[in-house]
């Protein structure tokens, strides 16, 4: 498996090592990532949780076969700069969880300089890092994205599934998401089929929908940059796997 | 060059059936009664005010009234209204097959629509020769008679593809001005049989006669379960596929302008979106290498 990297070795590193790392962030990816953690009891034998600040003691960063990363970077947090180097340094692999890491998130509407720490004033999603971008194989879309969708991901991901891997890629490379991406990407590609699946997608309401003319509406105030709108279009990519056609 | 086979053009299925029934439109009393049993909790199909088609959620039996015009807009949009007001957890779709494409991939919805998907009971797609706006309606009745109508109903007929209007005439649509007027998005699909639902409807000439092809086998049930129900209500009839060569001979016109539509779009390098550029160039390769692969599954 390719995030096993050169290192790996057998009796050691017998089950492969998940790392879970909070950025500037409200918790809801990682919350989203423990609940499913519930459901891969049965591949509990494959994969162990090695560091989360939710659930693990650890204080050290150890060794990590895959990091998934919620949050955006703080440009003047100290230990985010840190983090990410260690990140960098340690993990062979690294998944951005949702909107906040992958695209900037809620934080796109950041201004800074809030009460409890003035000093806090930018925000850029982890992907833009250039240090961890040869690091950063996946985006997870999703504000937080979808428990079923983290799972998922999660078998894909140890039975190496490039058919469903593949979009995450896209997204990795992907540095903003909001509403204008099915604007841009889907309608005016000619290719949306106003099905109203981006309006059932959106979790704050940003995507609305013109039964005269057929297509959505968005509203950008309301838009918190998660990316499920155009994940979701069944025009943006082909969901996977495929339906069977019995 | 690839065929444009029946396994392709309706997809895998377990009967096709002329179903008639004496009390009204069959898809309609089918869905009524159901609903009345509990079998489902509420359907999201459209409605039809005269000429104007809407989606709608339909929650109690004595609601429901679907279009006969069977163009459709945004039936997903309901999806978050039947889950998260109404708590609906056995949900009838009444819809082509894009709609059933957004609804496969639930998992990417944003948080509580997840489970979306297992909120669905029946899928019910609708043979579907691309759709228009109101205005492409419009215009495309202009082109075709000369004149503005009001059409109420589309269905198929041995003699092909109709709309009726409000005073009841019949206009014979031809397949190459109705692709000129369809949804851009509609000139890239190729499922119009609504592969990969329980029940594909087609509606014909006469309201209260459709064809149902059933694909699944909770389709094969729900019509089971109301044919032992109503045993006088309903009149099946089993039909080949030589009984329905006319809508074969329709799908295969309007694919093959849909392919062509594909095969220009990736020659002139029009743009795809941006996380799966490889969508249209994937099915362009398969088109012009291959002698007979199941495109199916592979591209789309
Ligand atoms: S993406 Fe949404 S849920 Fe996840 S950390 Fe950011 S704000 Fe919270
Ligand atoms: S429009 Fe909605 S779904 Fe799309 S990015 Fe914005 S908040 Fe997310
Ligand atoms: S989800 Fe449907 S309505 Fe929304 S952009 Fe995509 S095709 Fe159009
Ligand atoms: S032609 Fe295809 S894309 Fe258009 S409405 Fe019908 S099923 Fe949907």
């Amino acid at each position: 498996m390719f995030f096993l990297g050169q290192d790996f070795n057998f009796d050691s590193d017998f089950k492969v090592k998940l790392g879970f790392f909070h950025f500037s962030s409200c918790s809801g990816c990682q919350v989203a990532f423990l609940d499913m953690f519930e459901d891969l009891v049965e591949i509990l034998d494959t994969v162990e949780l090695a560091y989360s600040n939710m659930l693990t003691k650890k204080k050290d960063v150890p060794r990590l076969h895959i990091a998934f990363a919620e949050g955006a970077l703080c440009i003047e947090d100290k230990r985010h700069l840190s983090l990410a180097k260690e990140l960098a340094e340690k993990a062979n692999i690294v998944v951005t969880v949702g909107g906040c890491a992958s695209f900037g998130g809620i934080r796109r509407l950041s201004v800074g300089s809030q009460a409890p720490q003035p000093s806090h004033q930018s925000f850029i999603p982890l992907t833009e890092v250039e240090l961890l971008k040869q690091k950063i194989k996946y985006a997870i879309p999703g504000c937080p994205p979808n428990p079923s969708l983290l799972y998922n991901f999660m078998i894909a991901l140890l039975e190496v599934n490039e058919d469903f891997l593949q979009p995450f890629e896209f997204m990795a490379n992907s540095k903003d998401a909001c509403g204008f991406d099915v604007v841009k990407e889907v309608i005016n590609k000619g290719l949306c089929v106003g099905c109203g699946t981006c309006v059932t997608a959106c979790p704050s309401r940003a995507m609305n929908f013109n039964y005269h003319y057929n297509r959505p509406t968005f509203k950008p105030t309301l838009c918190v940059h998660c990316g499920s709108c155009l994940a979701a279009c069944p025009q943006s990519f082909k969901p996977y796997p495929q339906p069977i056609y019995t | 060059m690839l065929k444009l086979d029946r396994q392709f053009l309706f997809g895998k299925l377990k009967g096709i059936y002329e179903v008639t029934c004496i009390k009204e439109n069959p898809l309609q009393f089918i869905l009524k009664e159901m609903m009345k049993e509990e079998f489902i909790d509420g359907v999201i199909g459209t409605t039809q005010e005269g000429v104007k088609v809407k989606p709608q959620l339909f929650i109690a039996p004595e609601e429901i009234r679907l279009s006969r015009l069977y163009f459709h807009s945004g039936q997903n949009t309901f999806l978050k209204k039947a889950i998260q007001k109404y708590r609906l957890n056995k949900i009838a779709i009444v819809a082509p097959s894009c709609i059933f494409d957004g609804l496969n991939k639930t998992q990417y919805y944003g948080i509580g629509c997840n489970w979306a998907k297992t909120a669905v009971a029946l899928k019910v797609g609708i043979l579907c020769l691309g759709i228009t706006s109101e205005e492409g309606l419009e215009c495309e009745l202009l082109d075709i008679t000369g004149e503005s109508k009001e059409i109420v109903r589309n269905y198929l007929s041995p003699e092909g593809y109709f709309f009726e209007t409000n005073s009841g005439e019949k206009i014979k649509v031809n397949m190459e001005t109705h692709h000129h007027y369809i949804n851009s998005g509609c000139k890239y699909c190729l499922n119009l049989s609504a592969r990969g639902s329980d029940i594909t409807y087609i509606p014909l000439q006469n309201d209260r006669s459709g064809i149902f092809i059933l694909r699944s086998e909770r389709g094969w049930r729900t019509l089971g379960i109301l044919q032992k129900k109503f045993p006088e209500a309903f009149k099946f009839r089993l039909l080949g596929f030589k009984d329905i060569s006319y809508v074969e001979d329709l799908l295969r016109q309007k694919l093959i302008l849909n392919i062509d539509y594909i095969l220009e779009r990736v020659e002139m390098g029009l743009p795809v979106p941006k996380w799966n550029s490889n969508r249209f160039r994937k099915f362009y390769r398969l088109w012009n290498s291959v002698n007979d692969v199941n495109i199916e599954e592979e591209a789309f």
